[in-house]
Parts: C-alpha cells; sequence; structure tokens
C-alpha cells in the first residue's frame, strides 16, 4: 500500500497509522513530522485517511431496545429462581404443599361453637378429648369475618412456652431411663399414661407448628398479593406513558411528513 | 463512592451480587457496541452483549487480574463475534432499510436537527455501516477497537494475539478500503450494494 512516490525509510504504513492515531514515540512523531514537510503524497494521505476517521465517528449502533432487560442480571439473580415463577403459580404450590402436609399430619379442622380447632395426628379424637382442654383446644378463635382472620399470630410468648416445654420434654426423657432402673416394677397403667401425656405434648406443639406456618402462609400470600398489585399499577403507568409517546411520535412524524410534502411540492 | 472494575471484580468474587450489576451497568454498552459493529445485527449483538457477561459471570473465579477487567471482556465478546461469524458463515449483515422510515426518524430527530441533517446523517451512518461490512474481519475488529473503542495499538496486539505491526498494518489497510468504498458511495447515490 505504500506510496511508490515517497520516500520515507522506515516502515511508511505503520508510521502513518501510528501518526494519525497520535499513538507513537516522540522521537518517531518528529522524525515523521519533519518527513511530513516534505512529503506531498503521505500529507494528502493523511488528511485522506483524517476524513475517513471523521466519517467513521458518525457511525452510532442503534439504541438497543432493552439492553437493561438482555443483560444477564439473571446470572446474578440466579440463586432467586422463584422470582420469575408467576405469584399465581407460587400460591397454587405452596397451597399443594399445605395441602400434602395437611394430609401427612392428618389434619382435623372443626368449626363449631367453640370456634375453631385444629388437630394432627393419627390418635383418635375421643383420646384427644381426654387431653386438657385449654392445652390442646382450638389454637385459635374464629372471627366472622373469616378463618385468616381467625387466628390469633403466635407471639414471642407462646415461642417461649414452646421452648419451655420441650426443654421440660428433653429432661424428662433423659430422666426417664434412670426411673425405669429404679422402679423396674412400675405399672403398666402409669406406662400408658405416661405415653399419652408425651403424644398430647406432641400433638400440641404440632398445633402449635401448624398454626404459625398457616399465618405465615397468608402473610406472604397478603404482601405477594399488595406486591402484585403495585406491579400491576406500574404496568398500567408504563403502558400510559407508552401510549402518551407513540401519540407524540405519531404527531411529529406526521409533521415531518406534511413538511416533506410541502417542500415536494415547492420543488 | 466509586469503585474501580477491580475493585468490583474482587467484590464480585467474594459473593457481592450488586457489584457484577454495577460492572454490568459499567460495560454493557461498550460490549453491545462492539458487538454490533462486528456483526452488524442489532439482535444478535444484543445475544452477544448478554452471553459475554453471563461467561464473565460464571468465569469470575477464575479472573486473576492478569488483564484489564475490561480486556478481559473484550477478549470475550470478541471470541462469541467469532463464533458467531463462523457460525453464520458469512460477513456481518447491514440492515439497511430501502426507504427511510419517518417515525424512526423522527424519533432520532435531534432537537435542532432539520430532517433533511437528519436523513443525511441516517445516511452516512448506513454508508460507513456497509464499508465496514466489506473489510474482513481481522481489520474490522482491529479498527472497531481502536477507533471506538480506543484502546493502544499494544492492547489490541495482546487482545487478539498478534504482533504490533500486524495491528497497524491491519488497520492501515482497513482504513484504505473504507477510504475507496466512502469515496464511491459518495459518488453514487446508492453506494456500494449490500452484501447478504
Amino acid at each position: 500500500m505504500t506510496d511508490m512516490r515517497c520516500g520515507y525509510a522506515g516502515d511508511r504504513d505503520e508510521t502513518l497509522i501510528a501518526y494519525l492515531y497520535d499513538d507513537i514515540d516522540p522521537p518517531a512523531r518528529a522524525a515523521f513530522d519533519a518527513h511530513l514537510a516534505g512529503c506531498e503524497p503521505c500529507r494528502t494521505e493523511l488528511e485522506a485517511l483524517g476524513g475517513v476517521r471523521t466519517t467513521l465517528a458518525r457511525w452510532n449502533p442503534p439504541e438497543p431496545k432493552s439492553l437493561a432487560a438482555a443483560t444477564p442480571h439473571s446470572a446474578v439473580r440466579t440463586p432467586q429462581w422463584w422470582r420469575d415463577i408467576p405469584a399465581w403459580a407460587q400460591v397454587a404450590a405452596a397451597l399443594l404443599f399445605l395441602g400434602v402436609s395437611a394430609g401427612i399430619a392428618n389434619l382435623d379442622v372443626r368449626y363449631d361453637n367453640n370456634g375453631l380447632a385444629i388437630r394432627t395426628g393419627w390418635s383418635k379424637p375421643a383420646a384427644q378429648s381426654a387431653a386438657a382442654p385449654a392445652a390442646a383446644g382450638p389454637i385459635g378463635v374464629a372471627s366472622p369475618s373469616g378463618v385468616g382472620q381467625g387466628f390469633s399470630p403466635a407471639s414471642k410468648a407462646d415461642l417461649v412456652a414452646l421452648e419451655q416445654q420441650l426443654r421440660t420434654e428433653f429432661r424428662s426423657s433423659a430422666a426417664a431411663p434412670a426411673l425405669a432402673a429404679t422402679r423396674p416394677a412400675a405399672s403398666d397403667a402409669e406406662i400408658l399414661r405416661k405415653v399419652r401425656a408425651l403424644i398430647d405434648d406432641t400433638e400440641r406443639r404440632q398445633q402449635r407448628e401448624l398454626a404459625l406456618r398457616l399465618a405465615q402462609a397468608i402473610t406472604d400470600m397478603n404482601a405477594q398479593r399488595q406486591a402484585d398489585l403495585r406491579r400491576i399499577d406500574l404496568s398500567l403507568d408504563g403502558v400510559q406513558n407508552k401510549v402518551g409517546v407513540a401519540v407524540m411520535k405519531t404527531t411529529q412524524s406526521l409533521n415531518s411528513l406534511n413538511y416533506l410534502v410541502r417542500t415536494n411540492q415547492r420543488q | 463512592m466509586t469503585w474501580t472494575d477491580e475493585e468490583l471484580v474482587a467484590r464480585s468474587i467474594s459473593g457481592d451480587a450488586e457489584s457484577f450489576n454495577e460492572l454490568i451497568l459499567r460495560w454493557e454498552r461498550p460490549i453491545y457496541a462492539l458487538a454490533y459493529r462486528t456483526i452488524g445485527r442489532e439482535e444478535d449483538a444484543r445475544d452477544v452483549c448478554q452471553e459475554t457477561f453471563l461467561r464473565a459471570f460464571r468465569a469470575l473465579p477464575g479472573f486473576r487480574g492478569q488483564a484489564k477487567f475490561s480486556s478481559w471482556l473484550y477478549r470475550i465478546a470478541l471470541n462469541l463475534c467469532r463464533d458467531w461469524l463462523r457460525r453464520e458463515r458469512r460477513a456481518p449483515v447491514v440492515q439497511a432499510p430501502e426507504d427511510v422510515d419517518l417515525m424512526e426518524l423522527a424519533a432520532a430527530a435531534e432537537p435542532s436537527e432539520s430532517i433533511e441533517d437528519l436523513v443525511a446523517r441516517k445516511d452516512l451512518s448506513r454508508a460507513v455501516e456497509r464499508a465496514m461490512a466489506l473489510l474482513p474481519e481481522e481489520q474490522r475488529t482491529a479498527i472497531v477497537l481502536k477507533e471506538y473503542h480506543g484502546l493502544t495499538f499494544q492492547e489490541i496486539a495482546d487482545l487478539i494475539g498478534c504482533p504490533l505491526s500486524t495491528v497497524k498494518t491491519r488497520l492501515y489497510q482497513g482504513l484504505t478500503v473504507l477510504r475507496r468504498e466512502l469515496a464511491k458511495n459518495a459518488a453514487g447515490p446508492k453506494g456500494p450494494a449490500l452484501q447478504r
């Protein structure tokens, strides 16, 4: 590509490019400056390539339509894949999970004059009724407005009580072998009573846990519903804005068209 | 406080997802522009841009900072562009509509720009795009990296793995072809035919 009329001693093309982009050592620049002063072809080519650079600067890629959406925030969000699942599907999955859990736990829900009663476990109701009603009774009282609002939310005191209960149970279960060793002749009735008490305790714990989970699920569903409503509001706002922009662009393009028509008519 | 790329990389490696998001926001447009100017298709350039960041994210734990983060990102993007060009087995496609889209033009107009200026600007941009599409891939890449991303000759040489003198030669040859093609375009009403 070297112009044969140019008598530059070094690699003229490479030096020309380095000079053009100002990515050249000062001594080499000075030497090429001196060469340019007496070389018309190099000056012409340098000017022409500078013009090409000016033209290249006019080339801009089109604005991407939704580059932000295309970028892989999903890569970062990978652990939160469930956020992409529709809310209704999440609710359905939660309900399915609750249904299966209830089936496994043999959930027994009753609503009568005493309020809402929820029982779990495979023991017979007759045996359960023998337990202390204050402890094994309803975990919440239904209000006329609905079951969801009828649950009294588990307080910190409930959790503390549950913890105390579990500690007591652990202590008693640890002491049980020692008692058995010192009193091997304990009657069957006493053993049966203890087993029944343990079963009752277990049932109470399950009931409390289930109540907690139900309350949590209801809270989550409400929060999700609120979030969905907010998202719908935002989407509607976005649609309204887009419609406004589209109308504006249409008006603008009609004006442009009119201008072109008028220009053509004048010509 | 503004973090450097290297600091954001270190924080991303230690599990801070927001830092990687910041890197994406910082580099998504340059990477998209590089991909677009290399392969010439908006949709595919977006895909390449997305894939670049996905690969970077996956490979981040292995990034040891031997090169600048931007150079590393450019290398991933260029490899993806090269794969795309090989897969498509053709030169970059120029997405140039035959007729001027008034709607699009009106939306793109600068506030003080007349419709004639706007049409001329669009025409010139398309002429450059067509001329660039005629260049061999290695010349086009060198021009894009130098002209639009401001890399030094040495950085380009490191990035594409060739001697410094080769980079300058490719730039010289590419610019010379562009000079000829743009001159042809200025002489004719439609310029060179699209290469498909």
